[in-house]
């Protein structure tokens, strides 16, 4: 290289260091910052649960963020911050008493899966933040507080008092309009014809289930092509709440609770991995979600069925867990 | 700090290789079909490791559904058993596994007139074979103790 060459190599490399210097600059002081608001109802719970939640969730899911001097360095400040946002916006154990009761259950029991899954904390955050790591018998303090809430909050239906169908209407009477979801997704009844592919009891939160699957849906079961699931394909779960035990340790369905319906359309519900959801709670088939975005959370949830198309309750062959 | 820094940058990159994986596949097997028969009920029980659902025919869901409350000959009902197993993917909620037994109980009219009961029991696998209930009328008694579940 003559020296002409060298000079005006180390110039440009002296150009770029500066342009890459300024950037780096301009970017830590554009950095987001993440803030703490107020504490205004903070989550309660045994001291052994909160404090594995404390240092396991509250830096994301709380107004007590404690970030560390790496965290607020362009461009991992930009993860991070974002990463705060979605969290708080998920749920917030600052703000805990601001959803209700059995939403909060709810939470509980989709925080002690996503962390049973090894979804959570994010392994990306715990690679930073060892401490932050949730170990296997602290996994179990939480199942177990879980279960024991749920024990607690759900007393079993009574078989003397199920609830029946009101009777058939008369042909005087003005026919009812049929339940519709927000999304457009409407009440029907022909899933009573189609197959049940699973049964499932959740002692968790005293319910038992049928889950139903129309033709395509068994089809894409038999053909194993269910990630992803063919358009068409639609699953309908029926709950109950649980009666008390028999004697025997039989559990039988109670009044009716809810049925849930996923529709799988690829274009119509993108948003969702392809699914369109709808709930209709109670005899009358009150929907559930006042605006579209009620779907998030299911899906949000049905994440964790990943490897199943996002389905949970299918039939499956035995298994082996592997990580 | 240099550690930490390298240390978060890896867990960017891998963070999505990182989730548990189940090996899960379909066991369409499993599924009970058969035609002109309906859902009257289910059941699970932590105890036996079960989770049944009865199915009958019109005649036996308009017994089970309390439309008429006295037996009448055509009644089928079949009593569908399978394995318990956890949810592989989610903690709290148990799922049937593979299907253990079937066990059919009809009420049949004889050339008299007579109202007969049969009662008769598929396994599906020689374990559960061994551990099947012999007593018939105790599991007659059972089915035809079942109410029909309450739907929309």
């Amino acid at each position: 290289m003559t020296s002409l060459k060298r000079k005006r190599y180390s110039n440009a490399l002296a150009i770029s260091a500066s342009i890459l210097f300024v950037a780096f600059t301009g970017m830590q002081v554009a950095s987001p910052r993440v803030t703490n608001p107020p504490v205004t109802s903070e989550f309660h719970g045994p001291q052994e649960v909160t404090s594995i939640l404390k240092r396991a969730c509250y830096d994301c899911h709380s107004n007590e963020s404690n970030l560390r001097w790496y965290d607020k360095i362009a461009p991992f400040s930009y993860v991070v911050a974002a990463d705060v946002e979605e969290a708080r916006k998920r749920f917030n154990f600052s703000e805990w008493d601001s959803i209700p009761k059995d939403e909060q259950e709810g939470k509980l029991w989709y925080m002690v899966n996503m962390i049973d899954a090894g979804r959570m904390p994010l392994p990306a955050y715990t690679a930073a933040h060892p401490s932050a790591k949730v170990t296997p018998a602290e996994l179990d303090v939480l199942k177990k507080y879980v279960t024991d809430l749920s024990k607690a909050n759900h007393t079993a239906g009574d078989t003397a008092r199920i609830q029946q169908k009101a009777g058939l209407q008369t042909s005087n009477a003005p026919a009812k309009a049929i339940p519709t979801s927000v999304n457009g997704i409407p009440y029907f009844d022909d899933y009573k014809n189609w197959k049940v592919i699973s049964s499932t009891g959740r002692p968790d939160n005293g319910t038992t289930r049928l889950i139903y699957g129309n033709d395509i849906a068994v089809k894409a079961l038999e053909e194993n092509r269910i990630n992803p699931w063919p358009n068409g394909a639609t699953i309908v779960k029926v709950v109950w709440n649980s009666q008390h035990e028999d004697a025997a340790g039989n559990v039988m369905p109670g009044n009716f609770n809810n049925v849930q319906i996923m529709i799988k359309d690829d274009q119509k519900f993108k948003d969702t991995e392809g699914w369109g959801f709808a709930r209709f709670n109670g005899l009358d088939l009150k929907p559930t979600g006042t605006t579209l975005s009620f779907a998030t959370s299911c899906i949000n949830c049905h994440q964790l069925a990943s490897e199943t198309g996002f389905v949970f309750d299918i039939p499956t062959k035995k298994h082996a867990v592997k990580h | 700090m240099t550690r930490n820094l390298v240390l978060f940058a890896f867990a960017c990159l891998t963070m999505l290789g990182c989730n548990k994986s189940h090996n899960l596949s379909p066991a369409p097997e499993t599924i009970f079909d058969e035609p002109g028969m309906h859902v009257v009920t289910s059941t699970f029980n932590q105890r036996t490791e079960t989770i049944s659902v009865l199915y009958g025919n019109d005649a036996a869901l308009s017994h089970a559904g309390q439309a008429r409350p006295e037996h009448v000959a055509g009644e089928e009902f079949k009593l569908v058993t399978w394995g318990l197993k956890p949810n592989p993917l989610w903690f709290g909620s148990d799922i049937n596994g593979p299907l253990r037994s079937v066990e059919t109980v009809k009420i049949v009219a004889d050339a008299y007139g007579a109202a007969r009961i049969d009662y008769g029991v598929e396994n599906r696998n020689e374990e559960t074979a061994k551990i099947a209930p012999t007593d018939s009328d105790e599991r007659i008694n059972f089915i035809f103790a079942q109410r029909a579940s309450v739907f929309p």
